[in-house]
């Protein structure tokens, strides 16, 4: 994975590997959902912009609304650009008093993001130079462990503020957990 | 699917087709039982939940217009439980978006304002959320005012089943939940609209209207919708 400061912005990032996606899920039943986790993992910045949504309705024949209600529907799916670094903070009840709303305003503090909602109305922070997003999960499912944390997709337990902006400070300078 | 059925609704027997729904039984049988986001013609989605009703023997509340019928089942569609169910259902509606009845084109002809008046519903119960929500004015002819949208998706099925171009969905979910034309395209720019005006009859609110009604004035001709089903099937 890059860390260096990303510029220019691919469309599709390959044009074949797209087609071919397409066509080896084409006809069968769930295949946008199959298409559309395909496309974005291939993206860099793990996203699906809107030019990739219209090309897989013109592709599939399947109408532009629907592929857009199943691209906002799954919290999966991001129709904005991803950080390198990724911090999910849980916002579930368990989370929320255990002081899950601190560490966030804490993490976006230290980044100096502001929260922006995407155009599904989904509220994702990922700073200008696209290192880091932070995010918000609506319950882990880990209660018990409240608060909870994803850091680059392992989860952390009875998060400590301190302990937390440690972690995102060594992945800022660019070393590895 | 021609076997025929014996149902109890309220009490009276009634002969049906096993397959239809407890909802289309008791509209052909004159047994009122309300209804938002089911509409004739249309395939039915059990969204709004103001169908519900109770059958003997079934613990839950089942929505009527998802629920087939079976020989021998035994519906009451009221109740001291169902009315204040419907009411909440009805409130919630009310709570999640800006109807403002005074100043909407519908007042007077809007399907959410009657179901609110039969049954009672002077207060809501709950805090509303107001929501910032555009008014998309960009189609020539038609306006969408999402405050007034309650997410039936009367327009979306009307769209894709009665005209073939599915130019609407639901995107979203839960109360970020929003009407888009296309990839949430202006209604103005979708070009897979044909500008056919059947989803604004369909509409049972004050959501969508064509332009140049003032308050009060907008009428809707549902009924010529749920005709061209009836049409077709004849064919
Ligand atoms: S759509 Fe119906 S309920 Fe909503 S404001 Fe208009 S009249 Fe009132
Ligand atoms: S615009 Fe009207 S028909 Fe469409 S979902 Fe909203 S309330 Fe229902
Ligand atoms: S509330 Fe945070 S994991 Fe469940
Ligand atoms: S009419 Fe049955 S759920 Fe809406």
């Amino acid at each position: 994975m890059t860390t260096g400061v990303v510029t220019a912005l691919p469309r599709v990032d390959d044009q074949d590997l797209t087609d071919r996606i397409i066509g080896d899920h084409a006809g069968r039943p769930g295949a946008l959902l199959g298409i559309l986790e395909k496309l974005q993992d291939a993206n860099r910045y793990k996203y699906l912009p809107m030019e990739t949504l219209e090309y897989v309705a013109m592709r599939t024949g399947i109408p532009q609304a629907q592929v857009y209600s199943v691209a906002t529907f799954f919290t999966l799916f991001n129709l904005d650009p991803q950080g390198v670094h990724t911090v999910a903070i849980c916002r579930g009840t368990a989370c929320h008093t255990r002081g899950s709303r601190a560490l966030l305003e804490r993490v976006k503090l230290q980044l100096g993001v502001g929260a922006t909602v995407d155009a599904a109305g989904k509220v994702t922070m990922t700073t200008p130079d696209r290192r880091f997003t932070i995010r918000t999960v609506a319950c882990f499912g880990q209660c018990a462990l409240a608060p909870v944390v994803e850091v680059d997709h392992a989860i952390r337990g009875h998060v400590k503020e301190q302990v937390l902006i440690r972690e995102v400070e060594t992945l800022r300078k660019g070393g590895t957990r | 699917m021609t076997e025929k059925v014996k149902v109890r609704i309220d009490g009276e027997v009634i002969a049906a087709t096993a397959g239809q729904t407890i909802l289309e039984v008791a509209r052909t049988n004159n047994k009122y039982i309300p209804a938002l986001c089911y509409m004739e013609g249309l395939s039915t989605v059990g969204a709004c939940r103001l169908c519900m009703v109770e059958v003997s023997g079934v613990a839950r509340l089942l929505p009527a217009c998802t629920t087939p019928v079976q020989e021998g089942l035994a519906v009451a569609t009221t109740s001291p439980q169902l009315e204040s169910y419907r009411k909440m259902a009805l409130e919630l509606l009310f709570a999640e978006r800006n109807h403002v009845c005074a100043v909407c084109v519908s007042s007077g002809h809007c399907e959410l304002q009657t179901l609110a008046q039969e049954h009672g519903v002077t207060s809501v119960r709950y805090p509303y959320s107001y929501p910032r929500l555009p008014v998309d004015t960009t189609h020539p002819r038609f306006v969408l005012d999402h405050n007034r949208c309650v997410l039936c998706s009367r327009c979306v099925r009307t769209c894709a089943e009665v005209e073939g171009a599915h130019v609407w969905d639901l995107a979203g979910r839960g109360v970020g939940s929003r009407l888009v034309s296309e990839l949430q395209r202006p209604w103005g720019e979708a070009t897979s609209c044909t500008s056919c005006g059947k989803c604004v009859q369909a509409c049972p609110t004050g959501a969508m209207a064509e332009k140049g009604f003032g308050v009060e004035e907008m009428t809707k001709r549902r009924a010529a919708v749920s005709r061209l089903t009836s049409m077709r099937e004849g064919e």
